[in-house]
């Protein structure tokens, strides 16, 4: 059993490809270009989930005014080692 | 590889771009922190993410199609000819991954010569435009930081780093381009072709994108937005500032016989030199001299107009290289010092015209920088080498002020800043170019924040309790 077309190395200067499964380098391609694609899709969605927790984070704390207030008060109480 | 000498020329070969993408690696570096530093510290996590993530896109897609565009897109295509074959360039080609250069696959379209020629070259010629590639995403990156979506960026940065940027490089950046050809565009260490699009690209997103919630005030003046940590900045500028001189020297070709049978092809005569990707002779010597000088009047000029603000004058630095690049391969070091100079000052003052004339909110000046820096590089170099040959080989038009001009326009305009217009256009239709509003005020990492709020509280609950158990 071999997975690639080197058995020994003393005929270097009649190598060509030497990665293995030489042959299959179009389902490769096919494969990459999904996975690519496929990580932008997951992406979007994880995304818009982040966001839409972000918003009902926001919601829940009162606002944009009350979250960077709770944050200031928050950095206060670290400088001063609250 | 049977004699010694073929051996040392091709891994010489191979091992200089490697150490170039080594060294260019720098500036992703130092864009990275120099973002970082530029933006607040409630978008941190998102705005190093954002352009830290440019580097696994953009290198997979342009391994998918931004290498074989650059040998296929020549012509245009279509615009003085078909596309060209590239069977060494393609995702399928068996060149592109560990190859010995012997003979090619049974039935394959590759040659002989083409796997004795590409075997050991491929992956690092690839990785040098690769990191280019980069470059041209990042340098958008910086404008449009703290309310991008980064979904979005990362589209846009594929558009501008896996295809724009090298369709400009395929017309514009190489032996046999039509714009080289017919235009007699000169461009040598990439004024143009990769900082004046990306300028032209950021200024597009911009236009759609918006300026960040506070930028201006109501009567239209713009607030200063201070950078979080401005020596983060600068430290970034200065990692951007090392890794150019990978840039630089990833322009040349490092050893070819001019005389050669594989260049010019004259009986009887060798003249072994570096060349720059047009194929004509220069050295080391020549781009370092040129390197630095126009490094040195960007950073006096910029100095000067800025009143010493350390982002101006670093970022001058830049715009005096960017601005004498196209033609840093022929010019007098003092030819490049002041036209580094010139490029200095016009990218502070477009910045501040522009912002407050047209309401653009770039968050670096990487428009400016970069796009305008770049635009006048070109043309400068037009008129400073009008009538040089663009190009050893006969029949190609000689470098002149309009070829460059028309140049400059081209990437600006055409690959760079309407390209970027369209694609922002339609995910601004979709919902999908910018954070929601709240989340922009309160700042990206609210998740990340409060998660680290409530753990930093856990821990001091549990200090206390420690401390009341144990009656201290």
């Amino acid at each position: 059993m071999s997975t690639g077309l080197v058995d020994n190395w003393l005929n270097l200067d009649t190598f060509g490809a030497i990665y293995p499964f030489v042959g299959t380098e179009g389902m490769l391609a096919v494969l990459g270009i999904a996975f690519w694609l496929g990580w932008h899709i997951l992406q979007i969605r994880k995304e818009s989930a982040e966001f839409k927790a972000d918003m009902e984070n926001i919601k829940k704390q009162g606002g944009p005014g009350k979250v960077l207030e709770a944050e200031a008060k928050r950095e206060m109480n670290d400088s001063v080692g609250g | 590889m049977d004699n010694e000498l073929t051996a040392l020329g091709i891994i010489f070969t191979e091992f200089y771009y490697w150490v170039t993408v080594v060294f260019m690696f720098l500036i992703h570096v130092g864009f990275c922190i120099y973002e970082v530093g530029a933006s607040r510290y409630k978008h941190h996590t998102h705005t190093l993410m954002k352009n830290t993530m440019v580097i696994p896109l953009v290198t997979v897609t342009f391994f998918f199609f931004g290498w074989w565009i650059y040998f296929a897109f020549v012509n245009g295509p279509w615009i003085i000819g078909d596309l060209v074959a590239a069977p060494f360039a393609t995702p399928w080609s068996e060149l592109m991954g560990t190859h010995m250069g012997g003979a090619p696959q049974e039935g394959s379209v590759l040659t002989a010569d083409d796997t004795a020629f590409w075997a050991r070259i491929n992956g690092v010629f690839w990785a040098a435009f690769l990191l280019f590639s980069w470059t041209a995403a990042s340098i958008v990156s910086g404008a449009v930081i703290e309310r991008i979506r980064p979904s979005a960026f990362w589209i846009l940065a594929v558009v501008i780093g896996s295809f724009t940027w090298i369709i400009d490089a395929s017309w514009g950046w190489s032996w046999n381009g039509w714009m080289v050809q017919k235009l007699g565009y000169h461009d040598a260490y990439a004024s143009g072709v990769i900082h004046a699009i990306a300028g032209g690209f950021a200024l597009g997103v911009l236009l759609v994108l918006g300026p960040r919630i506070g930028k201006f005030r109501k009567d239209g003046t713009p607030r200063n937005i201070n950078p979080h940590n401005p020596w983060l900045v600068t430290v970034g500028l200065f990692l951007i500032y090392t890794g150019f001189w990978g840039f630089y020297v990833a322009c040349n070709i490092p050893i070819i016989d001019v005389y050669g049978p594989a260049m010019l092809d004259v009986p009887d005569k060798s003249f072994f030199s570096a060349t720059n990707i047009y194929l004509q002779p220069t050295t080391l010597s020549a781009i370092t001299f040129n390197f630095l000088m126009s490094l040195s009047g960007g950073l006096m000029a910029a100095y000067l107009v800025s009143d010493g603000d350390a982002f101006w004058t670093y970022s001058g630095g830049l715009a005096g290289v960017i601005g004498a690049s196209s033609g840093n391969d022929l010019y007098h070091p003092i030819q490049a010092m002041l036209i580094g100079a010139g490029g200095a000052i016009l990218a502070y003052k477009m910045h501040y015209w522009v912002e407050r004339k047209f309401k653009i909110d770039d968050a670096v000046g990487a428009v400016a920088v970069h796009g305008y820096a770049g635009f006048y590089g070109i043309v400068v170099a037009g008129f400073m080498l009008w009538g040089y040959p663009s190009s050893p080989f006969e029949g190609y038009a000689a470098i002149s002020p309009w070829g460059n001009f028309l140049g400059a326009l081209i990437m600006f305009f055409v690959l760079g800043f309407f390209p970027a217009l369209i694609v922002s256009k339609i995910l601004h239709g979709m919902g999908m170019l910018r954070i929601p509003r709240e989340i922009e005020m309160v700042g990206l990492d609210i998740n990340h924040e409060s998660l680290r709020a409530m753990e930093a509280e856990d821990v001091a609950e549990a200090i206390r309790e420690e401390a009341a158990a144990s009656g201290a």
